[in-house]
């Protein structure tokens, strides 16, 4: 406003001048040296992650629109690769196997509660002991854990193989990790076993933040176990439940290591989760541009099954900003 | 003159968020070498911002914004202001002991031998008795302990000036009353020069030699309490300071046969009894503001008005009697106690010789 | 009323043991058979039995004269504690700047990081693998230290943030007013106050290190510094024939280290795992 009257023909007295250093004061100036400090700080991380992850993520999603083979020149092949495998028929039994196998995050969340309701409570003696000892499965490398259930499940050696013929619930020994029914669930049995610690862990840290006046205080209202489950562990640690199935389920279906061992990916497809298919195509096929091409699906369903509760965890987050 | 001037700061102007927020629009203050100034303003004039701007934690749009003993100091890094800031949670460092709290600032400049500082921090804490504290850490402390130690990290470094921004605001209401006295000998006793941010107007009332009154960015007025107090430069002032509240009526000014009458809805009041009430003549709707201790309850007579008891707050030396005339509540401050009871019609008179009267924009007339 | 509280009682007791009971069961049992393994001689591993009939440390003696057990253990120390180290120095001061300071772009940036946490990493093996042998990181150690980054950086950041953010207001604004540089705050006065949960952060970052086996075993080859997760799977899964018992010490020898992490860190992980939904 005031600069067009300050041009305005005829207009005798220039004010223009003192407008640009209005202008200028009435944006803040940072502390030089704490920006120095910000950018200093953040440099790292940052190039960590664009050079380490993004980078090579949108190469490869370059590389799947490419026959992308480990010697030789790549071709630029379209969505030719998303068609091959939406038209292969052990692309969808890959998808039904990992949403079997994503199951194991339910597993793990009810032995996760109970440990962790259990242990929470004030009368168990040798807390720290029995914590220590759940925590097992999870501290120790997969693959630690992966040989273990092998040796275990050992059609001819193996102990639980031994008892159940002993007791008479089968009749001759079960191949586990090459029979086409039974591997799927092993694999996602021996997961849960494996993984289930992490949600535990991630649990009880939220109970123990419950304050006891709580408890007290929906006892004197004669709450009875259940109502008081319901109505005060329940809401308090609900945050801590999502964000932990949100990152089991995605955890689950980017390891590898174990399905990778049991079984390879076999019988035929029967075990090949996305992430093993992708490793398949990546390491025995050599088709890079394949293997990346599994690798967005694997994404994108990670995505897809982990959204309802990224959704019920961000308005968890607005309800706690709320209040 | 211009030498003994301890802080100033001139035009200061702090905008957020790209000018948008404006936490201080122009502010100006100049306190002598060893003053006390009190801050004093609601919640979100900018009392904090500013001090933040002179201690440095917080850039000024405008570059001559802060001077200290006669430097513009306004683009320095706080660390080399030798400006001492207390904060309102008290910020003292969790991990160290108190002892190391307090020598912190000197730790860091190192200008003194190990045992000179050894020396000088047990010299503060035995000025602020926190002398068997030392060896604690601050988690092992009251509210109040604490409290003196921030003050003591203060203290010791024999800084150009002291920054508080509200440091009693979390102690208890017997335990600030103390530490008031206290700061205040302190602050004699060393004659350093002292900006004390609060929006307890008891608390700025009885510390400050001068206060200084923000609203919305700018001063309004710096006097001292009695000037704050009784002669308040514009209606904000007027009805900011105070407890119980001023009283505020809207006012006409009338002239009949010459002589000024003051009407509002509930009275008619002859005008010769405040002085300089020939100003008054060129306004016509007036705001009318009556200290609660200027109203008393009297017999009845031409100039007083009638009115109704409503409640009783009896405050043990005092009592404040809140009253309604024609719709309007009124309240009296009373010394000691009072006979009337709840419902009673009593006769006021209000001492228009102390009142206050503002025109429509709030300036006092 | 006294009957009332002491069936109030007694059903929490009675649910919380027996499911303590069922899940340390769950757990124990094939510990317990596995660890007794460990002490049988070659031939007794071809019976399911739970004590030996003879103790033996036969299967422990060729692990590690024979089969070198001891090399990879090292070599998995050496994966995690690089991994540790670097994974601080790159998070710590990432977290604390996401944590306390403000900046533009800060959320988006943020949520781009943890997005990183939800990540499929098997994907990264490919590009991975290309790009080591290109620049020379391929079969080294520092290769794998890099590689792990990307697992650790994203977790320890948002698990840090949190906490920084959580630290008491004005504290480093308070040390530059005594006299600290914006750096000098940081490092006197923030680095300290946040060693208990950079500690625990530092035991998680190793035990991904020791723990991994996609990028150790993509990324090295049998003449580079393979760990002792490799050797494992190789042996569980390599020959035609699998020496049980002595596949059985191995898996007690790695890992048994990161659940003496985990017990003598318990209490700190606790707190470190405690998400805030907010
Ligand atoms: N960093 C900031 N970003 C944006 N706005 C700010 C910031 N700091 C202060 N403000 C705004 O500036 C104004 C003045 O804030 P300031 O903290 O100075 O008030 P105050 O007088 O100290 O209030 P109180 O008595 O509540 O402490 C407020 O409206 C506040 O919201
Ligand atoms: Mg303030």
């Amino acid at each position: 406003m005031a600069r067009q009257e300050a041009l305005h023909p005829g207009h005798p007295i220039d004010i223009s001048p003192a407008l640009p250093a209005a202008a200028a004061a009435s944006r803040p100036r940072p502390v030089a040296a704490e920006r120095w400090l910000i950018w200093l700080f953040l440099l790292p991380t940052v190039l960590f992650l664009v050079l380490l992850l993004w980078l090579p993520f949108l190469q490869g999603v370059w590389m799947s629109f490419h026959k992308w083979p480990f010697i030789g020149e790549p071709e630029w092949i379209g969505l030719q690769n998303y068609r091959d495998l939406f038209g292969a028929a052990y692309f969808w039994t890959t998808i039904r196997v990992t949403l079997l196998y994503s199951l194991s995050t339910a597993l793990q969340l009810a032995l996760a509660l109970a440990a962790a309701l259990a242990l929470n409570q004030s009368f168990i003696p040798l807390k720290s002991v029995w914590r220590g000892v759940m925590l097992m499965p999870y501290a120790m490398p997969p693959v630690v854990v992966g040989a273990i259930w092998m040796y275990l499940l050992d059609p001819d050696l193996g102990m639980v193989t031994h008892y159940l013929l002993s007791w008479g619930i089968i009749s001759k020994p079960i191949y586990w990790f090459s029979d086409p029914l039974w591997a799927k669930w092993i694999i996602m049995l021996v997961a849960s076993w494996t993984f289930w610690p992490f949600m535990f862990i991630i649990l009880l840290a939220a109970l123990q933040a419950i304050p006891e006046s709580y408890y007290e205080l929906a006892e004197v209202y004669g709450a009875n176990l259940w109502r008081r489950f319901r109505v005060v562990t329940l809401p308090h640690i609900r945050g801590a439940m999502l964000a932990a199935v949100i990152i089991r389920i995605a955890w689950n279906l980017a390891k590898i290591e174990q399905p990778f061992q049991l079984t390879g990916g076999g019988p035929g497809y029967e075990t090949s989760v996305l992430s093993i298919l992708t490793y398949r195509f990546a390491y025995l096929s050599g088709d890079f541009g394949m293997a990346f091409t599994v690798g967005l699906l694997l994404i994108l369903v990670t995505f897809v099954l982990i959204a309802p509760f990224l959704h019920g965890f961000q308005k968890q987050i607005k309800q706690a900003r709320r209040r | 003159m211009a030498e003994n001037i301890g802080i100033r700061v001139h035009n200061l102007r702090k905008t957020f968020q790209r000018g948008r927020v404006q936490a201080c629009r122009n502010v100006n203050l100049q306190l002598a070498e060893g003053a006390l100034m009190v801050l004093l303003g609601p919640s979100g004039c900018g009392k904090t911002t500013t001090l933040r701007c002179i201690a440095g934690l917080e850039q000024p749009d405008n570059d001559d914004a802060i001077w200290v003993k006669g430097r513009n100091i306004t683009r320095l890094q706080p660390k080399d202001r030798n400006l001492a800031f207390v904060f309102q949670d008290t910020a003292l460092f969790p991990h160290l002991s108190i002892r190391r709290n307090i020598s912190f600032g000197l730790d860091m400049h190192k200008t003194y031998g190990r045992s000179e500082r050894r020396r000088r921090v047990n010299e503060v804490a035995e000025l602020l008795h926190v002398e068997d504290l030392l060896e604690r850490k601050p988690h092992e402390v009251s509210g109040g302990q604490a409290q003196r130690v921030a003050l003591g990290r203060a203290i010791v470094m024999e800084p150009d000036a002291f920054l508080l921004d509200e440091p009693l605001a979390n102690l208890d209401a017997a335990l600030r009353v103390e530490m008031r006295t206290e700061i205040k000998r302190i602050q004699k006793h060393l004659g350093i020069t002292t900006i004390f941010v609060t929006h307890d107007q008891e608390e700025a009332l009885s510390l400050g030699d001068v206060i200084a009154v923000m609203r919305d960015g700018e001063v309004q007025q710096v006097g001292t309490s009695h000037e704050i107090y009784h002669y308040p430069v514009n209606f904000f002032v007027a009805t900011f300071i105070g407890s119980p509240p001023l009283n505020c009526l809207p006012c006409h000014v009338q002239t009949d046969n010459g002589a000024l009458n003051l009407a509002s809805q509930a009275f008619r009041l002859p005008l010769e009894a405040a002085g300089g009430t020939a100003s008054l003549r060129d306004h016509g709707e007036i705001m009318l503001g009556i200290r609660p201790e200027s109203i008393a309850i009297a017999p009845e007579r031409p100039d007083t008005v009638a009115a109704r008891v409503s409640l009783i707050e009896p405050l043990g030396s005092r009592t404040i009697v809140i009253l309604e005339a024609e719709g309007v509540e009124l309240r009296a401050l009373v010394q000691g106690e009072t006979s009337v009871r709840e419902g009673e019609a009593v006769h006021l008179r209000l001492d228009l010789g102390r009142a206050f009267f503002f025109d429509n924009a709030g300036n006092r007339l | 009323m006294a009957m009332h509280t002491r069936r109030a009682t007694l059903t929490p007791k009675v649910l919380s043991y027996s499911g303590l009971a069922v899940v340390l069961l769950i757990v124990l049992i094939p510990y317990g058979y596995i660890a007794l393994t460990a002490f049988k001689p070659a031939e007794e591993i071809f019976d399911v039995r739970w004590l030996p009939r003879v103790w033996s440390l036969d299967a422990w003696r060729y692990a590690i004269e024979f089969e070198q057990f001891h090399v990879y253990i090292y070599n998995s120390m050496i994966a995690g504690l690089g991994a540790a180290v670097l994974a601080l120095c790159v998070a710590v001061p990432g977290a604390y700047v996401f944590g306390r300071k403000q900046f533009r772009g800060k959320d988006v940036m943020f949520y781009i990081i943890v997005m990183a946490l939800l990540f499929p990493f098997v994907l990264l093996v490919v590009p991975f693998t290309i790009l080591w042998v290109k620049i020379g990181l391929y079969d080294t150690m520092p290769g794998l230290w890099l590689a792990y980054q990307v697992f650790i950086i994203p977790f320890a950041i948002w698990i840090l943030r949190a906490y920084f953010a959580e630290l008491p207001r004005f504290l480093e604004e308070c040390a530059m007013v005594y006299g600290c540089t914006a750096f000098k705050a940081f490092w006197r006065v923030m680095l300290p106050l946040a060693k208990p949960i950079i500690t625990s952060l530092m035991f998680l970052a190793f035990l991904v290190g020791w723990n991994d086996f996609l990028f150790s075993n993509m990324l090295t080859t049998g003449q580079g510094p393979r760990t002792a997760s490799v050797i494992i799977y190789v042996s569980a899964v390599g020959g035609e024939r699998v020496e049980w018992d002595v596949l059985m010490v191995m898996t007690l020898m790695a890992g048994i280290p990161p659940v003496l992490l985990y017990i003598l860190a318990q209490g700190q992980f606790l707190k470190t795992f405690a998400v805030r939904s907010y």
